[in-house]
């Protein structure tokens, strides 16, 4: 599903990633942490097109970054949903209509994307919320929004930027069942987190330790990872 | 043809979201456009006048004294069916005499020699400017037809007058054309940057659209088409305003010794100035959200 080799990524002068390799099976859950500023976003941001990979060699989702023109950078985000801190709804939409938009800008008609949307809705607890502004949706209920979003185009990737950075430890332990669940369905999942709470809650995930933009270890369950003195 | 429909009603979907933003935006636009063409009617009309009296060549014709008026009255129809002519002003001996006495200071009496008036017919003829070369022969040539009318005593013609004609149209087309493009270039910035910002309110939108996957027309064509429409609804009330400000004003200089009518925009440049507006506000729209 990912493989990277040697990836380096340069920000100016300063290497936000420096000789990244790894590699994730279909299926798996991988946790990246490190403190702020290790590399855990710019990571992110390659799998999803956001950067264009300066060094090394990478594919995601059956495309080679190296290679990677503009014009697949859309058919690659069809392919790999992300979820952000800050959710990234717009909030002049209903929640319905937040969801929707992912399938709508996949040319789908809405008799065929009506049921989809409804049953992410109903499995993420936010069936009588649809037709409410998202803006007016509370923290938690918005983050659903934004997790429904991303899983009703049946993505082969999620990736997940903090997702529970905003969020209260109910909510935090709420959405991590989502993701779970979603990841016991099949789909491959990448978070990025600062939270110990966040990596016990998948205790079976694989986790990759950044620093410096460099990978100091890799480790699984999380409980190793105190080894490693990397984590809050 | 239905994608294009459809990206165009996205387009007026998108606008009706953001009511508040594309009302500004087109406020903006439209006051642009609206100074943009009042620059443009008062260069129009200042070039008009202009044109109107320096742009010709003219001829005085002055006939002998003791011409029939019968004779003169023929030459006065032939002369009005010139090609080219712009004006005819005819005066008999009489008239004359009567527009001489106008145009002197204190009593003008000239009852006491009438039936011994000096004063010969007369004709003011204008023709607009034939360009070039060409001009000059076609003046030469009408100068010694002119001359050789029966009855004609003198044609006066200014050979400077016509130099003189000739360089104004051609500094007018020098000058015109370059402050019109200037001022394209300016309606253009402002516009475009008006746009601009306005897109800048939705950089959030367009982050979302592309991060689940919109295709980049998905995401342009409906900001294109919300462009063209705000360039289009923006110039269209602008030519309104300007049409409705002209039709006002349009007698207020029309008095002596001035004679000014404020005419409108001709056909291309109110073309023009519109196509501007919506071109750039389209293309703004774009470029802002190439990345």
């Amino acid at each position: 599903m990912v493989e990277f080799k040697g990836v380096s990524q340069r920000f100016g002068q300063q290497w936000a990633l420096h000789d990244v390799s790894f590699a994730l099976n279909k299926g798996e859950f991988l946790f990246l942490t490190g403190h702020s500023g290790a590399g855990k976003t710019t990571l992110l941001r390659l799998l999803y097109g956001a950067l264009r990979l300066d060094l090394g060699r990478a594919t995601v989702a059956g495309f080679d970054l190296t290679k990677l023109k503009r014009s697949q950078i859309p058919e690659l985000r069809r392919r790999v949903s992300v979820v952000f801190q800050d959710f990234k709804i717009l909030p002049n939409l209903t929640a319905y209509d937040n969801v929707a938009l992912a399938l709508k800008v996949r040319g789908l008609p809405r008799s065929q994307s009506d049921r989809r949307v409804r049953g992410i809705l109903r499995a993420m607890g936010l069936e009588d919320r649809a037709y409410i502004k998202s803006e007016r949706l509370s923290g938690g209920e918005q983050q659903r929004v934004a997790i429904a979003r991303s899983m009703v185009v049946n993505p082969k990737l999620i990736l997940a930027d903090e997702p529970t950075g905003n969020l209260d430890a109910d909510l935090t332990d709420h959405l991590m069942d989502i993701f779970r669940q979603f990841y016991t369905y099949g789909t491959t999942v990448i978070m990025a987190t600062h939270s110990r709470e966040v990596l016990e809650r998948v205790p079976e995930a694989r986790i990759l330790h950044l620093e410096q933009g460099r990978i100091v270890d890799t480790a699984s369950p999380p409980t190793e990872i105190e080894l490693y003195g990397g984590l809050p | 043809m239905i994608r294009l429909l459809f990206t165009i009603a996205r387009g007026m979907s998108d606008m009706a979201r953001h009511p508040l933003a594309n009302l500004f935006t087109m406020l903006a636009v439209t006051m642009v456009a609206v100074l943009a063409g009042v620059f443009l009617m008062l260069l129009h009309n200042v070039n008009q006048e202009l044109l109107r009296t320096r742009g010709q060549v003219e001829f005085q014709l002055y006939w002998k004294v003791d011409t029939e008026q019968q004779t003169v009255d023929q030459q006065w129809k032939r002369l009005s069916r010139i090609k080219g002519l712009k004006s005819i002003e005819t005066f008999t001996p009489s008239q004359a005499l009567v527009e001489l006495g106008q145009t002197l200071t204190g009593p003008t009496d000239f009852s006491w020699i009438q039936g011994q008036n000096p004063l010969p017919a007369s004709a003011f003829l204008a023709f607009g400017l034939i360009p070039g070369d060409e001009g000059t022969l076609w003046a030469n040539g009408l100068l010694q037809e002119l001359k050789a009318l029966p009855g004609m005593d003198e044609v006066h013609y200014n050979p400077f007058q016509l130099d003189l004609a000739h360089g104004w149209i051609t500094l007018v087309r020098n000058l015109l054309w370059p402050i019109i493009g200037v001022l394209g270039l300016v309606v253009g910035l402002v516009v475009g940057n008006t746009m601009r910002l306005s897109l800048l309110t939705r950089q959030d939108e367009i982050e979302i659209l592309s991060l689940v996957g919109a295709k980049p027309w998905y995401i342009r064509g409906p900001l294109l088409a919300a462009g063209a429409l705000q360039g289009m609804i923006g110039s269209g009330l602008a030519l309104g305003i300007l049409k409705l400000g002209q039709l006002r004003l349009a007698e207020t200089l029309n008095f002596a010794p001035l004679y000014l009518k404020i005419s409108y925009l001709p056909l291309e440049q109110w073309t023009a100035l519109a196509g501007i507006v919506t071109l750039v506000a389209m293309l703004s729209s774009f470029v802002a959200v190439r990345k």
